[in-house]
């Protein structure tokens, strides 16, 4: 139970967090403090120990400190978008963590024993493929800056890729757990060990999955998400370096195919080269948001304007200064207002949780589980590297939500289904083993 | 009046969240020195991939110290210490078997480990690489003694009774 005390104390500093940005972006506001920001905090704290006692209930020796990790994040968004957009918005981003924390709740139930997906794991794998071109159908795709990764029903606009991202992952553990050994080994041509075709095959069909996908979204953010986790869960699966290098090597040639010979890649990476020529900044499709951001995280300097201090609107217009501000530019908004250390801070939690989940693999003891925890956490890490990236221009900017702290609900609830396999994975991992008969030691 | 006020929430979140950040990182730097050091310490973990039958005979509990059992020197997919359970019969091998190996020199069906009353013996089952007890191939059923190590592969175990 030591464990459990431990994240019902994580809970107490996001709690914290909660209530001093409320405050402060109160204080902003109408330049008086409320006890409105206090209320705020509460029903946050609130909502933690419900999703806290559910993992008391349900997940006793799960890991401590996943669930506080996702609650400051949570915290983070919540306050950034109650900064940026006002309370509605707000609202519904805390209704969307409702709703997430529901379907939590309902995975753990359902999935307790998460490898009866295994399974299902070529009906998970062709749901998932369905559901990353399903932007593409006509009438029910939306494009969103020239790639396709929206989809629109009537009354909800969904990003299908976060919901796929978490089905490719369990896909290919399982997959792997069968075929690491058959690639792992292989025949030696040239001093290089080639594994059998018809092992390789499948991953070959992928890689051109992902090259495809690419063409078909546009979107080479999320293609990068994919493939890097393939290579992660393929490496930790053979324990064979060769495989990313090779991997990457296919990925770069494709990438860079690709982007000479694709109009919407190769704006972005014009954008991203040269953000401050003025033919590119003042083009429809041009690096305006891209060049606005750096700007933004610029005067943020080492500690920050401060909260609700940040520009958002041209001032005399009504034009917004960074375009989608609560979604793909988050992490500019939150540079502006608290600065490199708020940032680092930021991005030391995701390093700390994507850690958590390294840890849960290293203490699994099936390699299904150990493929599947470095999946979602390698996946997780890689997308907040796409996209903090994109803004920050290490690589060219591609719209992916930060997990957790973007307002959007298919985010939020995708990514609370992968934080309850992690945790459910977590929780076998660290159970105690059955005390041996006598002093034997023996398999329960 | 209140710019302070502001400033100093701004601080205030800062401060907490790295204070967090610190608490976080300082316990999962404990919990690895734990995990290091707790190896070995009589903590084993029990093997789950093999999902290996557990029934052990009752009446054969009766019959007083005679536990044989399999514990993993190393072996891919399986914890260095663990100990599998030989009253009953079982097969190793990398296909559906009792103790399953992920090592790609096993065959799927690679060795068997029989008890006969107080005995334990085992028998190569025609594999391709042939199974090492104390370093030398197995050529037909041998029974087991206290310490041998047995080696198929590249995954070693050493039997107990």
């Amino acid at each position: 139970m030591r464990a459990r005390n431990w994240e019902l104390f994580g809970l107490v500093p996001a709690a914290l967090l909660v209530s001093a940005g409320f405050a402060a972006i109160y204080i902003q506001r109408s330049n008086q403090l409320s006890t409105v920001s206090l209320v705020y905090g509460g029903v946050f704290l609130g909502l933690c120990l419900a999703g806290h006692i559910f993992i008391r209930i349900t997940l006793p020796h799960a890991d401590p400190f996943i669930f506080p990790l996702v609650a400051v994040l949570a915290c983070f968004g919540v306050v950034m978008v109650y900064r940026i957009d006002g309370a509605t918005l707000a609202r519904q981003q805390a209704q969307w963590f409702v709703l997430g924390l529901v379907l939590f709740a309902g995975t753990v139930l359902i999935f307790r024993d998460y490898r009866k997906l295994e399974n299902y794991r070529y009906l998970i794998m062709i749901g998932s493929v369905l559901l990353l071109l399903l932007p593409r159908v006509p009438h029910v795709g939306v494009s969103t800056g020239g790639a396709y990764l929206a989809i629109h029903l009537p009354g909800i606009t969904f990003q299908p890729t976060e919901i796929a991202k978490v089905g490719l992952v369990i896909f290919l553990a399982s997959y792997l757990r069968d075929h690491r050994q058959a690639l792992a080994s292989g025949r030696r041509i040239l001093g290089y060990a080639i594994p059998p075709l018809k092992h390789l095959g499948p991953l070959l069909v992928l890689w051109g999955a992902a090259m495809l996908a690419l063409i078909v979204i546009k979107d080479i953010g999320s293609s990068l998400m994919f493939y890097g986790a393939l290579l992660a869960i393929l490496y930790v699966a053979t324990d064979r370096i060769s495989f990313v290098i090779v991997g990457l090597l296919l990925f770069a040639g494709g990438a860079w195919y690709l982007g000479t010979h694709i109009q919407h890649i190769d704006a972005r990476v014009l954008d991203w080269l040269h953000p401050f020529s003025p033919k590119l900044y003042n083009d429809p499709l041009g690096s305006y948001q891209l060049a606005n951001a750096q700007f933004a995280m610029a005067a943020g300097g080492l500690f920050g304007q401060g909260f609700g201090q940040s520009l958002l609107v041209v001032p005399g217009t009504h034009n917004l200064f960074i375009p989608v501000p609560s979604t793909d530019m988050i992490y500019a908004i939150i540079t502006s207002e608290l600065g490199l250390f708020g940032a680092a801070g930021l991005l030391l939690v995701y390093l700390l949780f994507v850690a958590r989940g390294f840890k849960a693999a290293m203490l699994a003891r099936d390699s299904f589980s150990k493929l599947l925890a470095v999946g979602l956490s390698s996946v997780f890490g890689l997308q907040v590297f796409v996209i903090v990236g994109g803004v920050t221009r290490v690589i060219p900017l591609t719209g992916v939500p930060l997990p957790f702290v973007s307002y959007g609900g298919s985010s939020i609830l995708a990514n609370f289904v992968l934080v309850a396999l992690m945790l459910l994975v977590s929780d076998r991992a660290r159970r105690p083993t059955i005390q041996p008969l006598r002093n034997m030691e023996m398999v329960p | 009046m209140l710019q302070p006020v502001s400033v100093g929430l701004k601080f205030g979140f800062l401060i907490v969240l790295y204070l967090f950040l610190l608490w976080v990182a300082a316990s999962s730097l404990f919990d690895l020195r734990r995990g290091l050091g707790g190896r070995g310490r009589g903590q084993v973990p029990a093997g789950e991939p093999t999902g290996i039958h557990q029934t052990v005979d009752p009446l054969a509990l009766l019959e007083g110290d005679f536990e044989p059992r399999l514990v993993v020197d190393h072996a891919l997919g399986h914890d260095p210490g663990v100990a599998y359970d030989l009253m009953e019969p079982v097969t190793l091998g990398r296909g559906s078997v009792e103790l399953r190996l992920e090592d790609p020199f096993a065959s799927t069906r690679h060795a068997m480990i029989t008890r006969q009353g107080r005995t334990v013996v085992i028998e190569d089952l025609g594999s391709t690489n042939g199974t090492y007890l104390n370093g030398e191939p197995l050529t037909g059923p041998q029974p087991l003694h206290d310490g041998d190590q047995i080696r198929i592969g590249d995954s070693q175990f050493t039997y107990y009774q």
